[in-house]
């Protein structure tokens, strides 16, 4: 699995083209794959909240209680995995209207494969520095977008003018569900799932 | 000009508004969107205030706003309206001058609105900022508007009344209630009134008007759009007529109720605000009826893309739509709003309507018309389009994320507390925080208004008697549609 990581950040095309070789079999494994790779962010972001901290301009060190960022990334990891597996879904669900064959488990594989940047760029959370965070989302952002337009025509056997709607329809897919994700994350702070603070 | 523009008569339709609207709405987005930089930049950097109260941002702000919503939107609505509704019913528009007194009435709108908003005479009632005597030309510009729009309606030569002309006669009727009435005053001198109405009555008031400018002005009449531009462009048949029928009716139903959610925790009556708040969910249904109809006639003509960049405006302005008009309700859900107003998230999600739908929508549709009105077979360069269409989608996106990010960070921290009950955070630190979030926000506007600019060259060269089109891209060969 961990050469899937390295091949679709260094050499994407030859990767997702590979990728796309593999028997059904091999691919349905695959599925496991997002669920080990929000791993990274999870873990990373327990540490940086809990023990790392962050200051905001001139002020104290502010870090989350353990327990505060053990509930958070509990759910955080949960989170990553449930989206991963709506977008996989309406992968699915879309395919026959662009001409494509799939399973609900492919179209999993395609969205984890396809956030592999945000996956490996979630590292950032052991060192919660805003700016740089930021930076590396809007890096990690854009180039799982490349990798979505780059693969959806490959992993799906369709041309690229088809796969180009098929990609937009999954971005609109993808923002409406971060939108739900936000949305849930407020409401659920609201039923007593905030984070806690403390002064470093 | 009208010997020098001979040649562009069109024998039946009046071009010459649709014209004059068309590179209006170019120019107009141009300088709205540089005031829009200029204040993304003065929250990044507030020196850029200069200290001049006419240079502040609390009146560069509103100047922005009417700017792109009344000047850029509403001429990229009179040009395609009047194109549409000459095209779809086969009849000339039944008063030149009358169409012509709408271009040049809202042209003085729009100049004065430029002069007296920096002044800072204002209502201060937000997208209606205008005073009283403004606003009597606005009522007055926009009846005739609904005459010269309703008149060619009633002499059209084919039986039929295309769903694009409904959902641009529900935006014009509606639009005149909404200002009349919101902009009901007492004036005490030339530059300033008081609003009619008072206290609590005069925010719903406002806010029954305020998001029903965006529900019509913003949504219906660009939905006109798309229901004639999408399948002139992609050469096919609305995928569903019946549903946009539908899509007509319910949207038209629903949209005049959301309008308290704009006023949540505030002095309004609470079942109200709970009202609002369902009647906005609802609102999601039929926006993505439209959303469907849109994005099934396009999936169609997928073949078509690779040589089309006016197509992926389309695609992309519908992913905006449907994205933002989900996003919509979520906001409106009132714990959700706890959160959410006040803060960036509320920024961003204008901007994806506004950017993403409004405008992208627009220039696809300028795209196609503009060539047409002026005797080209197409735009100058269609290259151009593409660069013009990569820079809109990321300009977009940079200032959508950065604004989620700010959002929920400003939420996040307004509301943090100590276990002793302190706050974590003062208001001041909220905003250090929100400083790289502001320099993206700036970066990708100023991308999507450089891409203003390469459309302001392209269009410029399309309208140039002297300039054949330049070839096109290897493969490509754009679909006519004269």
């Amino acid at each position: 699995m961990i050469q899937h990581t390295f091949g679709l950040l260094v050499k994407p095309d030859a990767q997702w083209r590979s990728i796309a070789a593999l028997p059904a079999s091999s691919l349905n494994i695959l599925v496991l794959y997002p669920c080990i790779m929000a791993l990274l962010p999870a873990v990373a972001w327990y540490y940086g909240t809990s023990r790392v901290g962050w200051t905001v301009g001139d002020g104290a060190g502010i870090r989350l209680t353990v327990d505060s960022a053990l509930q958070l990334c509990i759910l955080f990891y949960f989170a990553i995995v449930g989206c991963v597996a709506a977008v996989g879904y309406f992968i699915h669900w879309m395919a026959g209207t662009y001409g494509a064959e799939t399973s609900f488990a492919k179209g999993i594989v395609v969205a984890g494969l396809t956030v592999t940047p945000l996956f490996v760029f979630g590292l950032a959370g052991f060192y919660p520095l805003l700016w740089v965070d930021m930076l590396l989302g809007v890096v990690a952002v854009s180039w799982s977008v490349y990798l979505l337009y780059l693969g959806i025509p490959i992993m799906m056997d369709i041309p690229e003018e088809r796969g180009f709607l098929f990609s937009t329809a999954v971005v609109g897919v993808g923002l409406v569900i971060l939108v739900s994700l936000m949305v849930t994350t407020v409401i659920l702070w609201d039923f007593g799932a905030g984070p806690a603070f403390t002064d470093v | 000009m009208s010997e020098l523009n001979a040649a562009l008569e069109h024998p039946t339709y009046n071009y010459k508004v649709v014209r004059q609207f068309a590179i209006m709405t170019v120019v107009w987005g141009i300088v709205g969107m540089l005031v829009g930089v200029l204040i993304a930049a003065q929250m990044a950097w507030p020196a850029l205030n200069f200290d001049l109260p006419w240079t502040s941002f609390g009146r560069l702000r509103p100047l922005h706003t009417n700017a792109v919503i009344f000047a850029f939107g509403g001429s990229a609505l009179f040009a395609t309206s009047y194109y549409v509704v000459q095209r779809t019913t086969q009849a000339r528009l039944i008063s030149d001058k009358l169409a012509a007194f709408t271009f040049w009435g809202w042209q003085a709108v729009i100049v004065a609105a430029a002069v007296t908003l920096p002044l800072g005479l204002t209502s201060s009632k937000e997208y209606a900022e205008l005073e009283w005597p403004i606003d009597i030309l606005i009522a007055v510009v926009w009846v005739s508007y609904a005459i010269v729009f309703f008149g060619t309606i009633v002499k059209r030569k084919v039986s039929h009344i295309y769903v694009a002309n409904w959902f641009f006669g529900g935006f014009i009727v509606t639009v005149a209630v909404l200002h009349i009435i919101n902009s009901a005053a007492i004036p005490v001198d030339m530059t300033k009134s008081y609003s009619a109405y008072a206290g609590t009555v005069d925010a719903m008031v406002q806010w029954w008007y305020g998001h029903n400018a965006v529900g019509f002005f913003l949504t219906a009449g660009f939905l006109g759009m798309m229901y004639y531009f999408v399948p002139k462009q992609a050469e096919r048949p609305v995928y569903s007529y019946r549903l946009s029928i539908v899509h007509f009716w319910s949207l038209v139903a629903v949209y005049i109720w959301a309008g308290p959610h704009h006023l949540h925790y505030t002095a309004l009556p609470d079942w109200a605000q709970s009202l609002g708040m369902v009647m906005s969910i609802i609102l999601l249904a039929p926006s993505w009826g439209g959303m469907i109809n849109g994005m099934m006639t396009l999936s169609g003509a997928w073949q078509k893309l690779r040589t089309d960049p006016i197509l992926r405006f389309m695609v992309v302005s519908l992913s905006f739509y449907g994205m933002s008009t989900f996003e919509g309700p979520m906001m409106s859900i009132k714990t959700v709003n706890a959160l959410s107003h006040y803060t960036d998230w509320t920024i961003g999600h204008v901007h994806s309507g506004a950017l993403g739908w409004v405008a992208m929508i627009s220039i696809g549709c300028m795209y196609h018309l503009i060539p047409i009105v002026f005797g080209k077979s197409r735009m100058y360069s269609i290259e151009l389009i593409n660069v013009h269409f990569w820079m809109s989608t990321i300009g977009t996106v940079m200032y959508i994320a950065s604004m989620w990010v700010n959002g929920i960070l400003q939420g996040l921290m307004w509301r943090a507390y100590n276990e002793d009950g302190t706050l974590t955070y003062t208001f001041v630190e909220s905003l250090v925080a929100s400083h790289p979030g502001y320099l993206v926000r700036l970066a990708g506007g100023a991308i999507f208004f450089a891409g203003m600019l390469i459309m302001a060259y392209n269009v410029y060269m399309t309208t140039r008697k002297d300039v054949a089109e330049q070839a096109l891209p290897a493969g490509a060969a754009q679909g006519s549609h004269a």
